[in-house]
């Protein structure tokens, strides 16, 4: 929830918000701690926590195979495990610890619930398209893909990128950040009346935050496949 | 509520920085603590998989043959068991006619020599008797007729007489 105050500060000339960074780092730390923990003792016969990030990597491995041809995955795999896990971890984090200052700026959410953050991962994702695009096509048939099938379709092609950017950052901000609205609707109408209200509301609010983590799954999801199909689609000259 | 929200108004690039530095920090994390290692794991254990695979495919040609080979030597074994036992019977078939031969053959000498034995009693009794039958009827003679005749003579008579009988009975 981004309601009330929110806390900023400044450094070096910009401005960060602190929900932001320290949301990000509580996700941080527990993707390292995550993969740390589960990758301890690898075997040839996988224990626990090798069977569950080799499924993990196999599923992600297996999103991207969907779109990219298996031979030029390579690095990709490493970008699309970590952004899964990443946004799979940041869109759950604000279901279940939602923390504020005591001035009313909360301190700990989903970091994707925060347009600023999805944005920021939409055009990283973007950024690789165009930089996988250039170093398997060079420069030349990269930018020619623009001016295809014919050279008016540039203003398209451009207008495109940019679409692309927004909808692909924006789309998980939505659904992440209207769910943990809700909740906190939800929430307040629990304490409005005080017991009645909050006999009708608990199960809702658990219902829902049920359901919010199910679409936080499948945001990650979708963001990850989205991401394999505008990488792809750079990869390949188009006719 | 969504005042933070306006482009502008409160969009802080600072995060935007700072969750790239972020997220590509993570991304090294990630790379050296579990993807390499795994992957790496991954990737060994489909080998190995396709290594078992082809050693198992190995063994069972292995098997295949040993079974082949073990098949013709059976085989083999049986036939020379089977030429032993021919062997064996030829030789066993010419033992026995060579010991039949052999005993026809001796039989045949006993009997022959049995034969020269029997004529050669014959001959001796029949000498006997004529030597016998010539003392008794000059006996019988000189009794009878009372008249002197020698011996000799009388004998060359019934040496005549005799042979003249054996003449008849051998016709």
């Amino acid at each position: 929830m981004n309601d009330g105050p929110v806390s900023t500060f400044q450094f070096l000339g910009l401005t960060f918000s602190t929900a932001n960074i320290v949301s990000a780092s509580v996700v941080f730390v527990l993707v390292v701690a995550i993969v740390f923990f589960a990758s301890r003792h690898l075997a040839m016969k996988p224990s626990k926590g090798q069977n569950f990030l080799e499924w993990l990597i196999d599923f992600t491995n297996g999103i991207l195979k969907g779109s990219i041809p298996a031979k030029e995955i390579g690095g990709f795999g490493l970008y699309g495990f970590t952004l899964f896990i990443f946004l799979l971890l940041s869109n759950e984090l604000g279901l279940f610890i939602n923390l504020a200052l005591p001035n009313g700026a909360t301190i700990v959410r989903s970091p994707t619930s925060d347009p600023i953050t999805t944005l920021t991962f939409s055009l990283m994702t973007l950024m690789l398209a165009q930089f996988a695009g250039i170093s398997k096509l060079g420069y030349k048939t990269h930018f020619r893909n623009y001016l295809k099938p014919f050279k008016v379709w540039i203003v398209i092609s451009i207008f495109e990128e940019f679409t692309n950017f927004l909808t692909l950052g924006l789309r998980i901000f939505g659904v992440i950040f209207s769910g943990e609205m809700l909740l906190g609707i939800i929430w307040n109408l629990a304490a409005s009346h005080g017991i009645a209200t909050m006999i009708v509301a608990v199960p809702l609010e658990m219902a829902w935050q049920g359901f919010s983590a199910f679409l936080g799954a499948i945001q990650a999801f979708v963001f990850v496949t989205l991401s394999s199909v505008y990488i792809s689609q750079k990869l390949e000259v188009e006719e | 509520m969504l005042s933070h929200l306006v482009v502008g108004a409160g969009l802080y690039f600072g995060d935007s920085i700072f969750y790239v530095v972020c997220f590509l920090l993570l991304m090294w994390i990630v790379k050296v603590l579990a993807w390499k290692p795994v992957t790496k794991m991954m990737q060994d254990r489909a080998d190995k998989i396709s290594n078992d695979i082809d050693s198992a495919e190995n063994s069972r040609n292995e098997a295949a043959d040993l079974v082949q080979k073990r098949q013709t030597a059976l085989a083999n074994s049986r036939s020379e068991a089977q030429t032993i036992v021919n062997d064996a019977k030829t030789n066993g078939q010419q033992q026995r006619e060579q010991i039949v031969t052999q005993a026809q053959a001796d039989a045949q000498t006993l009997k022959q020599n049995a034969q020269k034995d029997i004529e050669q009693e014959r001959q001796d009794a029949l000498v006997n008797a004529r030597n016998d039958v010539a003392d008794l009827s000059i006996e019988i003679a000189s009794k009878i007729i009372q008249r002197e005749l020698k011996a000799d003579d009388q004998k060359a008579l019934i040496d005549s007489y005799i042979e003249g009988l054996g003449k008849q009975h051998e016709s």
